[in-house]
């Protein structure tokens, strides 16, 4: 009878708390956005599932190893524990998925009209909008964000998963459970984010420009650019290096064409791995007294906003370029500088269907989608070198 | 507390201008490199891209033939 009582003791059912419950009920929520909404789902999936798995009371998934004095091992930690230490304490993770998206990324829309990459430029304006937005809501004491927490949350505006992950994992790792969910949500929701602001900031007249098509991009300079910027960062932002030093490492694999085994391995069998392993990582870091708090909701609705203001400043550059240049640039693909490749070149693709059924954007909006990448890149190594 | 907002201010001049001031460079840098490029390797390119066509071509072609046996075996 007593050996029941120990086991009943011991049940998850006796130790569940109501923060517990509640995050496995939040880990619920993102399976469900994952499985019936495919928001995000490579991702939303492991994140919702980690949740879970590290709020079960007892099992100890985060647990960390516990040394006797004398150094030898009593207590391994939990599984969840050596991932996240392992993957994503060290930045290990998302720069290997940064090494991925270089693998897949193409800079042939980019460097046949590089002046898409001022677009990349100003849509960071999201970010660091954002960060005054997070330390203003603490100059009127609704929440309590320093400003690496700010500068962390601002990077959400940056619309890159593993830029955000880095960043927060360096900067603010208690937010970064909330942070990685904020970005991946309102990435898998960037077609019902941007296409009003689009619209707002745009005339009808505008939105039918229709943009001289694109030249053809030889191999050499597509094998050439990465180096190119590799070299450049190297010089003047050594801080961006880590990240952009992947994914030039990436591209050059698959440009220059001869190592198609490893440039194959990077963007599908490595990607799919470190995705499992971030992705339930990312959900460990989901733990009530870390998540149930009013920072949450504040990063939610500052992650939102920077999104906003990234598509509206990403517009604003793109009429602005109008005005200066002769050749013509359509105001919407100003909105695809925030990067979320390729999501936010197809929305405007999209909306400039809507308005020119011959008007095919796709190409030319990859070109500031790709420079969104570099662009949140260099805005996170600058938050490193200014915070780190 | 106005203090932390101050330094946000300083934080989002000095980033947006980093990204811009890099950004550039990076537009700069890559057009002279597209031109230079093109200008001293600009002949051999379009050779590559006068065999592919053909090949594309004949891909279709071998295409249509196979579809047209297949349709000829297997009737309607």
């Amino acid at each position: 009878m007593d050996k029941l009582t120990v086991l009943l003791g011991q049940s998850g059912l006796a130790n569940l708390g109501i923060g517990q419950l509640t995050m496995i009920i939040i880990g619920l929520v993102l399976l469900y956005l994952a499985i019936n909404k495919r928001f995000e789902p490579l991702l939303l999936l492991p994140i919702g599932f980690g949740a879970i798995l590290v709020n079960i009371p007892g099992a100890g998934m985060y647990a960390e190893p516990i040394y006797a004095a004398d150094g030898h091992l009593e207590a391994a930690g939990g599984l969840l524990y050596y991932v996240y230490s392992v993957g994503i304490e060290s930045g290990v993770f998302p720069l290997l998925i940064f090494m991925g998206v270089g693998a897949m990324t193409d800079f042939g829309p980019m460097l046949a009209n590089p002046k898409t990459l001022f677009l990349g430029a100003a849509a960071q304006f999201g970010i660091f909008g954002t960060i005054i937005g997070a330390v203003w809501m603490s100059s009127m004491g609704w929440m309590d964000f320093s400003l690496a927490d700010a500068a962390a949350i601002g990077i959400i505006g940056g619309a890159d998963g593993p830029t955000s992950i880095f960043v927060a994992s360096q900067l603010a790792p208690d937010l970064l459970g909330a942070i990685a969910v904020a970005a991946y949500s309102y990435m898998a929701l960037v077609p019902l984010i941007q296409p009003p602001i689009m619209r707002a900031l745009t005339t009808k007249a505008e939105r039918k420009i229709t943009m001289t098509q694109l030249r053809v991009v030889s191999k050499r300079e597509k094998i050439v650019f990465p180096l190119m910027v590799l070299v450049l960062v190297a010089m003047f932002l050594p801080s961006a290096a880590p990240l952009l030093g992947m994914f030039c490492f990436g591209n050059l694999m698959k440009e220059s064409g001869v190592v198609e085994r490893l440039s194959d391995t990077a963007q599908n069998a490595l990607m799919n791995i470190v995705t499992i392993f971030l992705g339930l990582a990312v959900g460990s870091k989901l733990s009530a007294d870390a998540f149930l708090n009013v920072e949450t909701l504040g990063i939610l609705v500052l992650g939102l906003a920077a999104f906003c203001v990234g598509t509206a400043t990403g517009v604003l550059m793109a009429k602005l370029m109008n005005l200066m240049s002769k050749t013509p640039i359509n105001p919407l693909i100003g909105s695809a500088g925030v990067s979320a490749v390729p999501m936010a070149a197809r929305v405007s693709n999209k909306v400039g269907l809507e308005n020119n059924n011959q008007n095919f954007l796709l190409m030319h909006a990859m070109g500031p989608n790709v420079a969104g990448v570099i662009g949140s890149a260099v805005a996170a190594g600058v938050l490193l070198s200014y915070l780190g | 507390m106005s203090e932390l907002l101050t330094e946000g201010f300083s934080l989002l001049i000095m980033g947006m201008g980093t990204v811009f001031v890099f950004l550039t460079v990076l537009v700069i840098g890559t057009t002279l490199m597209s031109r230079v490029i093109n200008r001293f390797f600009g002949q051999p390119e379009p050779e590559p891209r006068g065999k592919r066509r053909p090949a594309a071509a004949e891909d279709l072609s071998e295409l249509a033939a196979v579809a047209a046996a297949v349709k000829a075996v297997h009737g309607h």
